[in-house]
């Protein structure tokens, strides 16, 4: 009886008209309530139990105690993996290619975005074109290989960055935004005596911030997860990505435990630290800044990939 | 300022030449260009300036080649910003041969380099008044100079290698000085000529007070910088395809000798071994394809759905959860399926408890069902995501539609039917026809993270097949000729779905889709 009240009164939005609901409607509601009330258990439980296993006593862990609830909390295990051998390189490479590489895309993608919307540019269809056409096509993975090779990106930490400087995709996001921003604007400005340099950074940097804001989460997002550039371009272990080297963890069947720098840090206070535990710890690690930046980013999503079905 | 704006617009409501245009006219007129001869020689000289930036990523015109212990991948570029890269493979070779030497090819890297960044300028500048292009006639001039430098030290580079080795005794992979060297010396002789020419003739012009430029150029130049890094690293690695024509040996040198024409075209078929790997290889791709393509309509359904949820801070919380696995990368989706389905993961812990007997069946090491497991997996983390798009078209649609439907008495089922899937039509094609496009890429990541030995045969699509030949089991490169046939014909498939796709969308629906 409450539910039906509960409609009538969401319904009085639609003016006069009445809205009947059918028992078909309500068998309909309910399953779908169901339906998504599972899916996004499925999507948020394994972080949680991921999570659970981390901070729980590791006896218990390692028995299989640990499915719905922590127990005999501590934080032991995170402070464990300060012990874990070139860990903390990988952490310190992720995030310098994550500050870095993320800066300079957006940097470039910004001016690139709003230099090709000048019409009046020398042979701008050309150019445009050609950096539009990289994103549809191309030359494979072994031809992009043997380029980084010639190239000397290998075993260096500009492999990670350089490539990654010009996003064409980006670029469109850019010049669909800036596109949308009045021209009278930037006219104004250029008749007041302002460079075209002037304009962007006075005036179509600072109006340009939300999408700029868009492709940079976007961005780093992308660099932290990137691990095929690691693993493709890589021999020497001090550049390894962070999620390169979870894979290589995750792989590990050996005892993780002789990773560590100590001996002792193998034998701790709450617990044996066996290897699904350090694999758990360092999936954690690897996840929870993403789930950090999440709550920031969801805000940009929709204008994302809006912005991103308008053609170039 | 919005005094401004407003007065601007006011005076142009009758805008019959856009007004960039007009600007532009006014600065064109009053900036001089190079007179008609000397117009086609700066075009020359911009021509052969923007060979030689190529060149400078190409190894075949590394001049300073002095021995085969520095890799043949070895670049002028990577000679100079990088000495370990150019002596990673030398070794021992360094009790013998003096670092000097190797410094030399160093230098002779950064001086060809150096020459190449300064004539650049010059050929920026050559887009100028005639001022500009009078000072900027010098710096080729200058560019051609540090090139002949880099020349004669390359010179001595061999020549010191060729003393040392004597003095020792001993042999170094050592190389003959190749047609690179002299290339370099007429090359910058070359350079050097012209741009004395065009030195002279802009000193008979009368010279303004400033150095300006016309805008056009301007903004030529701002995108310069972005287009040759999309140019090295979107265009140059076609240059790579040559490898499909050769027979490649690691260390050694494609030349008229091991070029073997469509050799490993016909290899292809022609081999039963690889053969049944590409039919192996394909059957994977392809049935990983059609099954997202199959399951193509879950983010229109889950959008639609979700939409017919009443409240509001549940739709936003099942939006806002859902999308989080997109945001992951694929190993750490391996990391939670380790979590859950292996030996002792959450699956097992639960069935022991549940059962008090000993359950460890490891999931992820068996071979059944795994197409099925994989679309799970992908279904899993980009359903959410997917629909975002079509929960934004949704929300754009008329509410007034809904409305005058229920007048006319359709259901809730009649009106999803009738209204909000037409209204997403549109945006599902053009996604249904991008993978159709992208039939043949699945991607590598997914498939090499839950890869395994016992599963390896049903998970190995195209592109980690690609992996797999030309990287991991490439025999020391004997394996790359093979699988650059194959990525190059996966490029040229993909491209030509890409337009079939386009075209289909444009008779169809009359519009684009890229």
């Amino acid at each position: 009886m409450a539910d039906k009240k509960k409609n009538s009164k969401r319904d009085s939005s639609f003016g006069l008209i009445i809205y009947k609901n059918t028992a078909g409607d309500r068998i309909f509601d309910i399953v779908n309530i169901i339906f998504f009330t599972i899916f996004m258990i499925l999507c948020v439980f394994p972080f949680y139990y991921l999570f659970i296993n981390t901070i729980s006593n590791n006896d218990l862990v390692n028995r299989g105690m640990v499915t719905f609830f922590p127990r005999g909390i501590h934080l032991n295990n995170y402070l464990a993996l300060l012990n874990v051998t070139g860990l903390g390189q990988s952490f310190t490479v992720t995030i310098m290619r994550t500050l870095i590489g993320t800066a300079l895309m957006v940097a470039i993608s910004g001016f690139a975005g709003y230099i090709v919307t000048k019409q009046h540019m020398w042979k701008r269809k050309i150019w445009y074109r050609m950096i539009v056409i990289t994103m549809y096509f191309n030359a494979g993975l072994i031809p992009w290989y043997l380029n980084m090779l010639m190239l000397g990106l290998t075993n260096s930490f500009w492999a990670y960055i350089i490539p990654g400087m010009v996003a064409p995709y980006n670029i469109i996001l850019v010049k669909t935004y800036v596109e949308s921003i009045s021209p009278e604007l930037e006219e104004s400005a250029l008749l007041d005596g302002a460079t075209t340099m002037q304009v962007f950074t006075k005036i179509i940097w600072p109006l340009s911030k939300p999408i700029l804001a868009t492709i940079a989460i976007f961005g780093a997002v992308g660099n932290w997860n990137s691990f095929q550039d690691s693993l493709l371009l890589m021999n020497d272990a001090s550049l390894f990505t962070l999620q390169h080297r979870l894979y290589i963890y995750l792989n590990q069947t050996t005892d993780l435990g002789s990773l560590m720098d100590s001996a002792m840090a193998n034998r701790i206070a709450s617990g044996t630290l066996s290897n699904r535990i350090i694999k758990y710890t360092i999936s954690m690690v690897t996840v929870i800044p993403i789930l950090l930046v999440y709550p920031f980013m969801q805000r940009y999503f929709v204008k994302g990939i809006m912005l991103g079905a308008v053609k170039g | 300022m919005v005094e401004r704006i407003l007065w601007d617009r006011k005076n142009k409501e009758n805008r019959s030449v856009k007004w960039e245009e007009k600007v532009d006219i006014i600065k064109q007129s009053s900036i001089s260009q190079p007179k008609k001869p000397f117009s086609y020689v700066y075009w020359v000289q911009r021509a052969l300036i923007l060979f030689s930036t190529v060149t400078l990523f190409l190894p075949a015109f590394f001049p300073a080649r002095i021995t085969d212990k520095i890799s043949k991948y070895c670049s002028i570029f990577t000679a100079a910003v990088s000495y370990s890269n150019l002596t990673a493979n030398v070794g021992l070779g360094f009790r013998y041969i003096s670092a000097l030497t190797f410094r030399l090819v160093q230098f002779s890297g950064i001086a060809l380099v150096v020459g190449v960044a300064v004539s650049g300028i010059g050929g920026c500048m050559s887009l100028g008044n005639n001022k500009m292009r009078l000072r900027g006639s010098i710096f080729p001039m200058i560019g051609s100079a540090f090139l002949l430098l880099g020349d004669i030290l390359a010179r001595n580079a061999f020549g010191r290698f060729d003393l040392e080795l004597k003095v020792a005794g001993k042999k170094l992979g050592q190389l003959e000085p190749g047609w690179n060297l002299n290339f370099f010396l007429v090359f910058a002789v070359i350079l050097l000529v012209i741009s004395a020419l065009l030195f002279v003739s802009e000193l008979r012009n009368e010279r303004e007070e400033r150095m300006e430029m016309q805008e056009r150029y301007k903004l030529f130049l701002y995108i310069l910088p972005i287009l040759m890094l999309a140019f090295i690293f979107s265009y140059l690695p076609l240059w790579g395809w040559r490898y499909a024509f050769f027979d490649y040996k690691s260390g050694a040198d494609l030349t008229a000798d091991n070029f073997v024409g469509f050799k490993w075209f016909g290899y292809l078929f022609s081999s039963e071994v690889t053969r049944t790997d590409i039919m192996r290889v394909l059957k994977n791709t392809l049935v990983m394809s059609s099954l997202g393509i199959l399951t193509s309509w879950f983010p229109v359904a889950f959008a639609i759905f979700l939409s017919e949820i009443r409240s509001t801070g549940f739709r936003k919380s099942v939006q806002i959860l859902t999308t989080i696995p997109n945001f992951i990368s694929w190993v750490l989706v391996y990391a939670i399926a380790f979590a859950f389905f292996s030996t002792e993961g959450f699956v097992n812990d639960l069935i022991e408890a549940l059962t008090k007997s000993v359950a460890d069946t490891n999931y992820l090491q068996n071979d059944t069902l795994s197409w099925i497991k994989m679309l799970a997996w992908g279904t899993w983390k980009g359903l959410g995501w997917s629909a975002i798009i079509y929960i934004a078209a949704i929300s754009g649609v008329d509410q007034s539609l809904y409305e005058a439907a229920m007048v006319d008495g359709a259901g809730r089922f009649k009106r999803m039917w009738h209204i909000t899937v037409p209204a997403l039509i549109p945006t599902y094609c053009v996604m249904l026809m991008l993978s159709i496009a992208n039939i043949l890429s699945n991607g590598m990541e997914q498939y090499l993270v839950f890869s395994n030995p016992i599963n390896k045969n049903t998970l190995e699509v195209l592109d980690l097949y690609v992996y797999n030949l030309g990287i991991v089991n490439s025999n020391g490169g004997a394996m790359i000729p093979l699988s650059t046939v194959v990525s190059m014909a996966k490029s040229l498939i993909s491209v030509f779905l890409l337009f079939v796709a386009n075209n289909v969308s444009k008779a169809i629906r009359g519009e684009n889709i890229i």
